[in-house]
């Protein structure tokens, strides 16, 4: 042990020990303290109000346990009955930060549209957002079409938009599901990299249950890709915007 | 960020609060 007598080989030595201990003891017990945790998480999002459609991971996607659970299950819900389960559940002992799986902002319910759904309804009337076929990668030449969508939406920013799949009715549904969301979280992931911050979107697979009005459900005209406006943000006035009492 | 991570934040806290401590009383003097 020799080598351990110079300080900082010493230093680099115990460096190492720390993340092979956290690693090994921390990861070993990390499920059990995971669990604990999540053991009251359901009794308190059903007293919130998200019944038992509403779930919370408390995994990282490689399968880590956490803290910070993820929640899912909540597509339906109003913002006002979101932001009362996050809070519950965030209240729990030992619960870190909370996310949705959908998408994170809090926002409130009334709101009046925004002309910008009306531009991107106008953008989408006369081209479409193409994929290749069964899959989600969107074709190239659609890239200048998101583009546009990217500068329709920019006015929006403080609203939450909703993206929605659809497919026509071939093939099984639960794979049209899968489809029709995998595309719209490629729609979502192309307008990320085009400065919408991923916050504001919220993506959802709709399979082939809402057929474009006045199309027969096969139709393939009925693959597409929807944006709505769901709620704006609460304009917050900042110090600089509120005229002072003097 | 998963647990083991939280568990290594802390530990390598100690560490270096470990190491600052054992520097102040001991290392200064040789």
């Amino acid at each position: 042990m020799e080598f351990l007598r110079k300080p900082y080989t010493a230093i680099v030595a115990g460096l190492i020990a720390c993340i092979v201990l956290a690693y090994t003891v921390g990861g070993a017990s990390a499920p059990q303290v995971a669990q604990r945790i999540a053991a009251p998480v359901p009794a308190a999002i059903a007293e919130a109000g998200g019944g038992d459609t509403v779930r919370a991971r408390f995994s990282l996607p490689n399968g880590w346990p956490s803290r910070h659970p993820v929640l899912t299950g909540a597509e339906g819900l109003s913002e006002s009955t979101r932001a009362r389960i996050a809070h519950a559940v965030a209240a729990l002992p030992g619960v870190g930060g909370i996310s949705w799986a959908d998408g994170d902002l809090m926002v409130e319910q009334h709101f009046s549209p925004l002309h910008c759904q009306d531009d991107v309804a106008a953008l989408l009337r006369a081209r479409t957002i193409r994929f290749e076929e069964s899959s989600a990668r969107i074709d190239a030449a659609s890239g200048s079409l998101i583009d546009e969508v990217a500068a329709a939406l920019r006015p929006c920013l403080g609203a939450v938009i909703r993206i929605s799949g659809h497919t026509d009715r071939s093939g099984s549904e639960e794979a049209n599901l899968a489809l029709s969301r995998e595309r719209a979280e490629a729609v979502r992931g192309a307008l990320v990299r085009r400065g919408i911050p991923n916050a504001v979107l919220r993506v959802e697979g709709m399979g082939s249950a809402h057929p474009v009005e006045g199309l027969e459900p096969g139709d393939p005209a009925n693959r597409r890709i929807e944006f709505t406006v769901v709620s704006t943000a609460p304009l917050v006035p900042t110090p600089v915007d509120t005229p002072g009492p003097r | 960020m998963p647990i083991w991570m939280e568990v290594l934040v802390l530990m390598l806290l100690a560490y270096a609060v470990g190491l600052g401590l054992g520097w102040a009383i001991w290392g200064r003097e040789s």
